[in-house]
């Protein structure tokens, strides 16, 4: 009777899931695999994927160090927030999460008016006499747009993790003889391993695959694979190659999540947010 | 006695392959006390949710009233649930989750009010009713499960482990309570616990389960005095269990001697355990004992002395009041009454030796049980 | 260490909220300009609760996420309720589909289920238009779906699943033992679900911008597309209010999570859980009020008995009653009450294309340029137009008409015209260095040269450089255009499109070749900027014509609106906002002096005789051509 039940629920859900998430990536698996002009099979798409090759490691290398600082900066962050009071914890909490409800693009173009060569750091610079700095159009300023925009989605699974590490480990540690270091090293951040690795899939995979933070901060040498996608379902009128490329791009972030998922214990759901 | 409330008939129930229960047969009568008594994982439990309604067995059939029941959702049964820890709703007060059922039934206020204001004062929990159910001690969230569940009249109550988690003062407490709430109300209560000794204490019938197998069903002294098999003889107290023959009614031989007993029935030469339960067993001269032994362990258990005795290899549980120093070197004399002759079985050689005998062990399985299903 | 830690912390807040500080400050600013603060000012917000357009958009917004929210909150819940009851094994593959919206990169899902949509709408059913407001109802829903069952799942693992058995053994059936036990236990993780389901559908963009369609537009899609102008600083105001409002919203419910918990410490709570019922019971009926107008809101906008006209333009290609220009879509409506213009814009022939094509969406109005044109007409996509409707073509000069994409004057009518050449600060360009299409490849002004962001006019200019046609299908003169263009990149600082406007306006790039109507707006706003045709090299002379394609559905209205685009008045106030060519002469004495007299907008006829306009190039050239962009750009 239970079972019955539980298979009604839940089989609207299944459908859904499948029709609109499974589907359509075998739909773009079809047009992958189809000639634009024809519509017949072919592999043209997937050769002709090698010129995006640079565009593709370029991405990567990006996300990945957009990812690593995030880490950085996110640590002591998360673990400030994780020793303060419950109502401190809230509250900063909540402040972490306040940025990631407000508009992705409005956040973004607020970057523009900082970085901008005429922008408010510039102008500050040069009315205290120093000169201007190119700062914007760089790959600095897109690993800085991703960092930003991605820094939350690093702290709030770290921060999860860390506060749920038992404070009686840490005692034990001291007791046994650890200076405040080395229980850093050998408790507390063996344990937050799982929160390290699910934060660093959150960061990586938003910034792999972004289009709008490298167009609006990036410079002539900063095309990622988001921006080429875009480019081909918008402007170049080829959503065969288009499709191609997003194909590569999801498996790359599943092999990636993979891996994380590998190296961490895999816990069903994970951390969420 | 009365007349039959419940039949179990050939119960058998299957998860995933494994068999949990293995053809249960059962007559509950009305206004029993009946326990069903086992370690975790025995089938006790998952019994008694089927005589509820949660679960739907296998093959076999349930009958309430004489009719069969099987098919019938538990919101349509008069039976009602006292659950493990309770399973009290967090979001109601106790006036509340007292009378959840009757409000599910929508009967008038004025008659949900008397009835919760009667059964607050059967459980003892006048005043409390705008109280949060997780502000209330173990013993007060107890009463409330029971006065929920006893609201609604039902002819049956069913309480699955419901002092497991209450300390052991308020257990006994507890014990005394419920025996007295059902003489009140004068209705059937399937009880279903580990605890052998609350079985004893409360029950008017006792079902011994293992490996979804009844192993014994009796009156808790018939129990205690006549176990079955190797089993019942280990789960109820503690019990030395020897191989032995029967060499013809009323003689049995083991250790190499012949002991008189009070058990007949059995085939000439027939294999047999023997059951000697530790109090049962007199130190004398070791010159006058039918068997002699060095006391390996005493420990003070407060009431008596546990003594673990080594008869050729073969060690005993001896509790009695008589400190006795360990390496010494003892007699004993067996009564025919302290010699109680059991069947082979599945069970025979598992139980009753103490060579890896220790104190905590008792403890340490009674742990175990607590995370039954 | 613990107050170096507090004070990195610090920072790192600082560094979080600055961008939000900056926008804050621009809503109260005077001035247009987010990097200067002129002066103290609300007007931006009695200009945000007067701009209607700005706050439809803005309810469209509020209305997708809180039906997409809502729906996805009940769906996903008694999906939860359902998983949470399958077999591990069974629970197992079910979880792993829930993770894929989460684990797949938000431009994949925007792409995939576009492409399923016209998949399974335009090839498989045959629909005119696959991409409506209802697909994007369904890909808020498929994308909110995880967030609500990931929070929905803990607290069914973590309820007692007694309490369930209690409930049906006090006599509740199935049904009611949810309603009455399971609900109330997992509500806290059914509201976390909602908001984050909310937000997220809010914020939307990614996935929006590849679903939505031509009859239902979010804002921060609109927000993407509008790249010519500076961002409206009313949009500020309005990032303002809402900073203010998530902040209340998510401080009321931490102040109610700080309560619940201190009052589990107290013994006393009856009047506090009673308090905390009637917030649910209010909670609830909010929910329940919300969803009510918002599909309320939905049938009346449906409903409405006048006759809508969806018109496909260029982004800010019309005039929209910003800076003093008349809103031409109100005027509109004000002459034919019956009227109601649904405005959706595009940001390449290519995309107009693509949408129409491949049956994304139905539109009554486009406006292609010359060779898009060329093409819709060859694939049999545009309407013959009834010119008995359009009395307003007679004013329409001569040499506008008869043009190769429409020899017979069967299909379109001229909107603007214009030509393309090169804008260069005369402040640090040299007059000398000014001799044609050369000057985007001179080493002098390296790091300070724009070029165009399309393969088409990119290609264009390397073909005038090189002397090929513009119209080449010759691959190996491609291919040395690609070189040329190769050649080039080194000395660039960014290939753009409308981006233009700020670089070359804040003189951070000094050379760009782009159209003429956007150069003479970019010169109203900075004077030492000058425009450049090379006229001996050659030039690109383009066309925008307004068309009927053939999904359209109010033919007469799309045609009365075409002609009311060729009222004399009209079209000079149009040319006000957008700076291109009218091509109703009659149209000079309605417009601003400074452009009706302007050579840069109306050169010389002799002048225009040496332009040449683009002619469609078969596919396969068209994606020849892109490709060898690609490699430019990658190279």
């Amino acid at each position: 009777m239970k079972k019955n039940n539980s298979l009604l629920l839940s089989t609207p859900y299944i459908l859904w899931m499948l029709v609109f998430t499974l589907i359509p990536l075998g739909v773009v698996a079809y047009y992958a695999l189809t000639d634009p002009n024809t519509g017949v099979f072919t592999f043209s798409n997937i050769t002709q994927l090698q010129l995006y090759l640079p565009v593709l490691g370029q991405s990567i290398w990006y996300s990945l160090i957009s990812a690593l600082i995030c880490l950085v900066l996110g640590y002591p962050v998360a673990y400030f927030i994780a020793h303060q009071k419950p109502v401190a914890q809230k509250i900063l909490y909540m402040l972490v999460m306040l940025p990631m409800c407000m508009s992705f693009l409005l956040r973004t173009l607020a970057w523009v008016g900082l970085l901008q060569d005429t922008g408010i750091i510039n102008n500050l610079l040069s009315a205290i006499g120093l000169p201007r700095l190119q700062l914007i159009r760089t790959p600095a300023a897109v690993i800085l747009g991703m960092v930003y925009n991605y820094l939350p989605y690093m702290i709030l699974p770290l921060y999860a993790v860390i506060v749920k590490i038992d404070k009686r480990l840490i005692e034990a540690a001291e007791d046994l003889g650890c200076t405040p270091v080395k229980v850093f090293t050998k408790v507390v951040l063996p344990l937050s391993v799982p929160g390290i690795l699910s934060g660093v899939t959150m960061v990586f995979v938003p910034a792999v695959s972004t289009f709008y933070i490298s167009q609006k901060l990036g410079g002539i040498d900063t095309v990622l694979i988001g921006d080429a996608i875009e480019r081909l379902f918008k402007q170049a009128n080829n959503p065969n190659l288009g499709a191609a490329l997003s194909l590569v791009l999801m498996a790359l972030v599943f092999i990636c999540t993979g891996i994380m998922n590998r190296f961490g214990s895999d816990e069903e759901g994970g951390v969420i947010v | 006695m009365s007349k039959e409330l419940i039949r179990l008939q050939d119960l058998v129930m299957e998860f995933d392959g494994e068999q949990i229960l293995d053809g249960i047969n059962l007559t509950i009568n009305d206004h029993e006390f009946l326990t069903l008594l086992g370690p975790s994982g025995c089938g006790k439990t998952t019994t008694l949710r089927i005589i509820g309604g949660f679960l739907n067995p296998t093959s076999g059939d349930v009958f309430f009233d004489g009719k069969r029941i099987n098919d019938v959702p538990p919101y349509d049964r008069q039976i009602n649930t006292v659950f493990q820890r309770y399973a009290l709703f967090p979001h109601l007060d106790v006036y509340d989750n007292i009378a959840f059922g009757l409000k599910v039934a929508k009967l008038p206020k004025a008659q949900i009010h008397e009835r919760v204001q009667e059964m607050l004062a059967v459980v003892g929990l006048k005043g409390y009713e705008n109280r949060r159910t997780d502000s209330l001690s173990g013993g007060q969230q107890q009463r409330v499960a029971i006065a929920r569940a006893l609201v609604n009249r039902p002819k049956v109550l069913l309480l699955d482990e419901p002092l497991a988690a209450l300390d052991l003062r308020l257990r006994k407490d507890m014990q005394n309570e419920l025996k007295r709430i059902q003489q009140a109300m004068g209705i059937t209560f399937v009880y279903v616990t580990h605890d052998q000794e609350e079985a004893l204490s409360m029950s008017d019938t006792v079902i011994v389960m293992d490996k979804g197998r009844i192993q014994q069903i009796g009156k808790p002294e018939d129990i205690y005095n006549e176990p079955q098999n190797a089993f019942v003889a280990d789960f109820i107290g503690e019990s030395n269990i020897l191989d032995g023959v029967m060499l013809a009614d009323y003689k049995v031989k083991f250790f190499g001697r012949t002991f008189k007993c009070l058990d007949a029935g059995f085939a000439p030469n027939e294999p047999v355990d023997v059951v000697i339960r530790p109090e049962d067993i007199d130190f004398v001269p070791p010159e006058e004992g039918h068997l002699t032994g060095t006391v390996t362990s005493v420990t003070f258990k407060g009431l008596n002395y546990d003594i673990i005795v080594d008869f050729k290899g073969f060690k005993w549980l001896i509790q009695t009041t008589d400190h006795q120093a360990v390496g010494s070197t003892v007699g004993i004399r067996l009564n025919p009454e302290d010699i109680h002759i059991m069947h082979k079985s599945e069970y025979s050689g598992m139980f009753g030796d103490y060579s890896s005998y220790s104190a905590e062990y008792d403890e340490l399985t009674e742990d175990a049980d607590d995370e039954e299903e | 260490m613990k107050r170096t830690n507090r004070i990195f912390t610090i920072l790192i807040f600082i560094f979080l909220y600055i961008p939000m500080a900056v926008l804050i400050v621009a809503s109260f600013n005077t001035g247009k300009d987010i990097t200067s603060f002129d002066g103290f000012t609300l007007q931006q917000y009695v200009r945000l609760f007067r701009d209607e357009k700005l706050l439809r958009l803005l309810g469209n917004s509020v209305l997708i996420s809180v039906l997409a929210s809502g729906i996805s909150t009940m769906f996903g819940t008694m999906a939860a309720v359902g998983i949470h009851g399958l077999k591990p094994k069974m629970r197992k593959a079910v979880m792993s589909l829930t993770n894929i919206p989460m684990t797949n990169p938000d431009i994949v899902t925007g792409i995939s289920l576009s492409l399923l949509f016209v998949f399974i709408g335009g090839k498989l059913l045959g629909q005119k238009e696959s991409l409506t407001f209802w697909t994007l109802l369904i890909a808020h829903v498929t994308f909110n779906l995880p967030y609500v069952i990931l929070n929905v799942m803990p607290k069914l693992q973590q309820m007692n699943p007694a309490l369930q058995d209690a409930a049906m053994d006090l006599g509740c059936t199935p049904v009611q033992a949810f309603f009455k036990v399971t609900l109330h236990e997992i509500m806290p993780g059914m509201i976390a679900g909602a908001i984050m389901a909310f937000t997220m559908s809010l914020d939307d963009f990614v996935i929006s911008y590849f679903v939505t369609g031509s009859d239902f537009m979010t804002l921060p899609v609109k927000i993407y597309s509008e790249t010519k102008k500076p961002i409206q600083p009313k949009i500020y105001a309005m990032f303002t209010l809402l900073f203010l409002l998530i902040l209340v919203l998510m401080i009321t419910m931490n102040l109610i999570q700080i309560r619940g918990e201190q009052n589990k410490h107290k013994r006393r709570a009856t009047a506090d859980s009673k308090y905390a019922r009637l917030a649910k019971r209010i909670g609830a009926f909010a929910l329940a009020a919300v969803l009510v107008l918002g599909v309320g809101l939905l049938i009346f906008q449906g409903r409405s008995s006048t006759v809508t006209l969806n018109v496909y333009n260029w982004g800010q290609n019309i005039a929209d009653g910003s800076d003093e220009t008349m809103d031409i879509i109100a005027e509109f409506e004000k002459r034919y009450p019956d009227i109601k213009v649904n405005y959706i814009t595009y940001a390449s022939n290519e995309e107009l294309y693509s949408k129409l094509s491949t049956g994304g969406i139905t539109v009554d109005v486009i406006i292609p340029s010359d060779y898009m044109i060329a093409r819709l007409k060859n694939e049999g996509m545009l309407e013959e137009l009834n010119f008995e409707n359009i009395p307003n073509y007679a004013l329409v000069d001569d040499s506008f008409k008869n043009q190769h994409f429409d020899p017979e004057n069967k299909y379109s009518v001229p909107y603007t015209w214009g030509t393309v050449g090169i804008l260069y600060n005369t402040k640090y360009v040299a007059e000398e260095d000014v001799t044609g299409w050369d000057l985007l490849w001179n080493k002098k002004y390296t790091d300070k040269i724009l070029m165009f962001d399309n393969s088409r006019d990119a290609f264009g200019i390397a073909q005038f450089l090189l002397g090929y046609s513009i119209n080449t299908t010759d691959k190996t003169q491609l291919q040395a255009c690609a070189d040329k263009l190769k050649e080039q990149k080194p000395i660039l600082q960014q290939y753009v499109m409308d981006q233009v406007y700020d670089l070359m306006e804040n003189e951070v790039a000094w050379i760009a070749p782009y159209y003429a109507g956007d150069c003479m707006a970019m010169m109203q706003n900075n004077e030492d900027l000058a425009f450049y045709l090379p006229v001996d090299q050659g030039f690109n002379f383009f066309i925008d014509s307004m068309c009927i394609p053939t999904c359209c559905q109010e033919k007469d209205a799309a045609e009365l609106f075409i002609n009311f685009m060729c009222d004399p008045e009209i079209s000079g106030a149009n040319m006000d906002y957008i700076w291109y060519g009218s091509p109703v002469s009659e149209a000079k004495q309605h417009m601003d002096p400074v452009l009706a007299e302007s050579d840069v907008v109306y050169p010389d006829q002799t002048v225009l005789d040496n332009g040449t306009s683009f002619a469609f190039l078969p596919e396969e050239i068209s994606r020849y051509m892109e490709t060898l962009f690609m490699q430019v750009r990658n190279s």
